[in-house]
């Protein structure tokens, strides 16, 4: 453990200098107010939309078209009409649309996590080498399924079943000739490389399989697909702080007695909470949001608030901003909970002590 | 299963128990490569019941990894291990009844030290209730009981290295590894937790496989030290039998602070002649390559002429209990163990006298031990 030798700012090189913190508090009083003037000036150009928004909520058609009003009580009168509207008269859908959006984003959020921690902790701790060879050979196979189901009209099932007979078979005898493999960071990479598809090519396919299955405008469907959207995502995020967890606490616990599981749960998960905390954080706000593809899989009953939202722009009565707003307020509401929720615990320092510096 | 004891730590009951159910270690021809590096040599170790070994060797010579083939954590690549009556060699970490001290200690930043403490007997599926109790026994064998709740991050590094002791010893293993668990303390603390280890192992009476770089330590604290060196054992032997009759040049090297000092030479006519040096040896060396030892301690500087060679006086260094003086021929340097209140002109002329019996002749070569001549 070493303390920062304290130099004078004169004594430290320019690149120090550039990218040292600097302390607002310890700074001379110009550019004190310099920077606390440009600090107010980005809160109020970030909160302002939000503001508006808000007292959009409460607003009556006219004072919408107008023009632009600002202040309450001076401008215009505010009225609870938009949301006696939606939560009075109007109230089944909405409330519909916003359970929907929490179980969906809660679940998938929950699932994704789950699944994607696991798989982000094995390609921390687990070397794999799938053979190249092994990779193309069930690509390879695949194809011919598909293409004898489609063109020679297999039933799907035998095709399936011959065809994974057939890797099994290949892949045991040829196996050991194949030499070339990838590595966990090819699959790394694989993962993450899902989700640079943008989302819109895939939307088709997938309306097409839920259909297939008889899952469409099911919450299930969201739920799955959300999970599986974004997993990539946990993966990534989670594998970075996996790794920098020391191998010795693992090894030590291994001694001690643990299991694998009990390694991860009681070990390595506490230790990786910041890292969870703000990956749940950012991809349940991903899930939330979510627009394209929930407008695809869901019609009515398993409609979320941004296809609420969305709808209130194309009725016959013109935008209804005043609705919209209500909407858009509501829907930031458990957003916000859940930040400052996670926020406990993304904090730094869950490391210290650890080991001996 | 009992968990501690009744008695005292210190009873005598208690050490005879631990005494009599402490397991010997046998370590059979390991080997260990890391790629094309030959990290762990054929080593061969025998870990009486009850005893402190010491492996003890330069940085990198593979003491951890072959601590670590012991705990299981490290695959062995050939040999084997057996522990008690079981073979080991390819049974999991969690089976072997082993307890290991990290060189980074691993403790659980996430859990309080009597949760650290009682973490393998909650794995064990013990009740909490018997967990406490133990978890205070442990603690109190390590001054620890007042900081049962606070988190590794809140101790300081000798406190949180007892945490990972008394997380060893509370399980009552059948064999501790230790992983230079000194390394990162200050002097003064490695000095009395050197001498708490100590106590403990022999209050324990558990066997002990202890891993360290440093000669004191191993001195001090072990029945016996194995002596290694590029992954391959040089020497087994207790601490006197090493310091005093060290096998080779390596071991001869190794042990004794300031280290033992060197002349080179050639044997010719029962004389051993080197640079500035001609003595009569006896024994029967002729025409070999040797090596002559000689330790600082069993030095003296005489007046020129009396001793074994004469040579100049490089530097003269005072460290309170003795005085070091640095003599130097043709180049070579050489150290002279004195009295705290001897006193010596730098560049004078002086003469190094040691007794026969406290000469060691090395093949130069092979750096083998010659025992068939000595210093006449
Ligand atoms: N996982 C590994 N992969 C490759 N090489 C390794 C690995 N672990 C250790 N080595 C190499 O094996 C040699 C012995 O390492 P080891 O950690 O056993 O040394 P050591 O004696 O404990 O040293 P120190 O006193 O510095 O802890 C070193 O050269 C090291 O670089
Ligand atoms: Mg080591």
């Amino acid at each position: 453990m070493t303390t920062e030798p304290s130099l004078s700012p004169m004594n430290r090189s320019l690149f120090a200098r550039l990218f040292t913190p600097q302390v607002i508090g310890k700074m001379p009083p110009g550019t004190q107010f310099f920077v606390y003037t440009a600090l107010i000036l980005w809160s109020l150009f970030v909160l302002f939309p939000i503001y508006w928004v808000f007292i959009t909520s409460f607003k009556e058609a006219v004072d919408v078209n107008r023009g632009p009003f600002f202040i309450p009580w001076v401008d215009f009168t505010p009225s609870l009409h938009a949301w006696r509207e939606l939560f009075i008269i109007d109230y089944e859908d909405t409330l519909t649309a916003y359970a929907n959006s929490i179980v969906i984003a809660l679940f998938s959020t929950g699932l994704c996590v789950m699944i994607g921690s696991m798989a982000a902790y094995a390609l921390a701790r687990i070397q794999y080498k799938p053979k190249f060879g092994t990779i193309a050979l069930f690509v390879g196979i695949m194809i011919v399924a598909s293409v004898a189901i489609a063109k020679a009209g297999l039933d799907w099932r035998i095709a399936m079943a011959v065809a994974i007979a057939v890797f099994v078979v290949l892949a045991r005898a040829l196996g050991p000739k194949f030499k070339a493999s990838l590595g966990n960071g090819d699959i790394l990479f694989w993962m993450i490389s899902q989700r640079i598809l943008p989302p819109i090519v895939v939307v088709v396919p997938i309306y097409m399989m839920f259909q297939n299955v008889r899952l469409l405008d099911t919450h299930l469907a969201l739920i799955l697909t959300y999970s599986v959207v974004n997993l990539p995502i946990v993966v990534w995020l989670m594998y970075d702080f996996f790794v920098s967890i020391p191998k010795d606490l693992e090894e030590s616990a291994q001694l001690d007695g643990a299991t694998r599981f009990t390694t991860f749960w009681e070990i390595v998960l506490p230790m990786a909470r910041p890292g969870l905390a703000a990956t749940t954080l950012l991809v349940m706000i991903l899930a939330w949001n979510e627009y394209l593809l929930a407008l695809f899989i869901s019609t009515t009953k398993a409609q979320t608030m941004p296809i609420l939202v969305a709808a209130m722009n194309a009725g016959e009565r013109g935008i209804l901003w005043w609705s919209m707003s209500v909407v858009i307020v509501v829907m930031i509401i458990p957003v916000v909970a859940m930040a400052i929720v996670l926020q406990r615990f993304i904090s730094k320092g869950v490391l210290l002590g650890a080991v001996k510096g | 299963m009992t968990i501690q004891s009744n008695g005292a730590p210190g009873s005598a009951a208690l050490r005879a128990a631990n005494k009599a159910s402490a397991k010997g270690l046998v370590i059979k021809n390991l080997n260990k490569s890391f790629g094309k590096t030959h990290v762990v040599k054929d080593l061969n170790l025998d870990v009486r019941p009850g005893e402190f070994l010491v492996l003890l060797g330069p940085s990198g010579c593979g003491k951890t990894t072959a601590l670590r083939m012991v705990a299981g954590l490290e695959e062995v690549q050939s040999g084997s291990i057996t522990l008690g009556d079981r073979d080991v060699t390819t049974l999991p970490p969690k089976y072997r009844d082993v307890a290991m001290v990290f060189q980074s200690y691993a403790l659980y930043p996430h859990k309080t030290v009597a949760e650290n403490i009682g973490f393998p007997l909650k794995m064990q599926g013990i009740d909490i209730a018997a967990r406490t109790q133990a978890v205070e026994d442990a603690a109190k064998q390590v001054q620890l009981d007042s900081l049962l709740a606070r988190y590794p991050r809140q101790l300081s590094g000798g406190q949180r290295q007892r945490v990972a002791l008394a997380r060893a010893i509370i399980r009552r293993p059948s064999v501790f590894l230790m992983d230079e668990p000194l390394s990162n303390l200050d002097a003064q603390l490695r000095g009395f937790m050197r001498a708490e280890l100590k106590h403990m192992q022999h209050e324990l009476g558990v066997t002990t496989l202890y891993v360290t770089h440093d000669q004191i330590e191993a001195m001090t604290l072990a029945h016996r030290v194995a002596i290694i060196s590029d992954g391959a054992l040089q020497q087994l032997g207790t601490p006197k039998e090493v310091y005093n009759d060290p096998a080779n040049l390596f071991v001869a090297g190794f042990m004794g602070s300031p280290p033992m000092n060197f002349i080179k030479g050639r044997v010719a006519d029962n004389r051993l002649q080197g640079s500035g040096i001609d003595l009569t040896l006896s024994g029967s060396l002729e025409g070999a390559e040797v090596t002559l030892g000689f330790r600082p301690e069993d030095a003296e500087v005489v007046d020129p002429g009396l001793g074994l060679f004469d040579a100049e006086v490089y530097a003269v260094e005072m460290t309170g209990e003795q005085t070091l003086v640095t003599i130097t021929l043709d180049d070579a340097h050489f150290v002279v163990k004195m009295p705290k209140d001897y006193e010596a002109e730098v560049n004078s002329l002086v003469g190094v006298q040691f007794a026969s019996a406290n000469g060691y002749l090395f093949d130069t070569n092979s750096g083998e031990r010659l025992r068939s001549g000595a210093v006449a």
